[in-house]
């Protein structure tokens, strides 16, 4: 069974930079979020294996979204993709659960690298 | 007026280099002050030249204004404006790591404004296959050195001496804030339409790959 993706980002082009390079195994069951309340009713209300995150967005921010995860106790494996790559940021995201921080624009071998490591592909 | 027309998608992904630009500004900036810099998501609008001093004026409570301008290749340049807020800015120094009588405020504003800008541009510029040149930055305002002028005047008053050449232009507006030492610095970018025009040929060739 495949696994169910969720990309979150403000940013039309950015989403597709990340669907366009996401491996054959998690493209085929995929949803979009443009903000982190639109992410986070997609996470309250359905099993969401992976997200794709962005930061710096308007409504609710990333870091907004993984405190509601933590706060809600959702299970997804995140994976932050933000241009804010001050290494204080990186940390806090990281004591916030997420997986991997990776610095936009995301490239390929870096997303795969990633997603090795972590057992997803 | 002229138009400058940015389609959605355009939009989009010029907000996304600026995005981009604007974190590794604020990663250089963050090291630079040995803190945290909180970003804002930038915004872009269309201004005319006619009413831009109108449009700066929600920017213009601030205690020093530097602009400096910047010129690439095929047309492309534009004006930035670094515009400070510091709710206590004899803690400048502090932030800079100057000791007191080092440099005077001024020369450090002028210092932080070069790093942000130059910053910023660099990576502007290298994600459109281009590369910046620029002024000198150039102090158009500041509390401490002319307690008669406000920062609104010596803006409409730089606006009309340099009559800008142009009568629409994208302002882009990025905003720093730096928590630990309740400092701001709002960055305004002034791209005027021609130089939008090469910008918008350069983000379709971006866009013809998604």
């Amino acid at each position: 069974m495949s696994l169910s993706v969720l990309i979150c980002d403000d940013s039309n082009m950015a989403r597709k930079q990340v669907l366009r390079i996401l491996p054959e195994s998690l493209s085929e069951n995929v949803q979009l979020a443009t903000n982190g309340v639109e992410a986070l009713e997609i996470l309250n209300n359905q099993a969401i294996d992976m997200l794709f995150l962005d930061l710096t967005m308007p409504v609710v921010d990333g870091i907004g979204v993984l405190q509601g995860i933590k706060e809600a106790g959702i299970t997804v494996k995140v994976f932050v993709i933000s241009a804010d790559i001050q290494p204080e940021m990186q940390n806090k995201v990281l004591e916030l659960g997420a997986k991997a921080f990776l610095r936009k624009p995301v490239q390929l071998d870096v997303l795969n690298s990633h997603l090795k490591e972590h057992g997803i592909i | 007026m002229n138009n400058v027309n940015l389609n959605d998608d355009q939009q989009d992904c010029l907000q996304e280099i600026i995005n981009v630009a604007m974190g590794q500004a604020s990663d250089q900036l963050a090291r630079y002050l040995d803190t945290f810099v909180y970003l804002k998501v930038p915004s872009i609008e269309q201004v005319s030249s006619q009413h831009l001093s109108d449009t700066l004026k929600s920017e213009a409570q601030s205690v020093a204004v530097v602009s400096q301008g910047f010129f690439g290749y095929e047309g492309i340049r534009g004006e930035a404006l670094l515009m400070y807020q510091p709710k206590d800015s004899d803690r400048l120094a502090d932030l800079l790591g100057y000791e007191p009588d080092e440099l005077s405020v001024e020369e450090q504003i002028i210092d932080l404004s070069s790093i942000l800008t130059t910053t910023f541009l660099n990576v502007f510029a290298s994600q459109i296959d281009n590369q910046m040149s620029y002024s000198a930055p150039r102090l158009l305002f500041s509390s401490n050195a002319d307690n008669n002028t406000s920062s609104q005047s010596s803006i409409s008053e730089h606006i009309q001496h340099n009559a800008f050449n142009w009568e629409v232009a994208l302002k882009v507006k990025i905003s720093y804030q730096v928590t630990d030492y309740s400092f701001n610095c709002d960055m305004i970018l002034l791209i005027p339409e021609s130089a939008i025009i090469n910008i918008t040929s350069v983000i379709d060739r971006i866009l013809e790959d998604y």
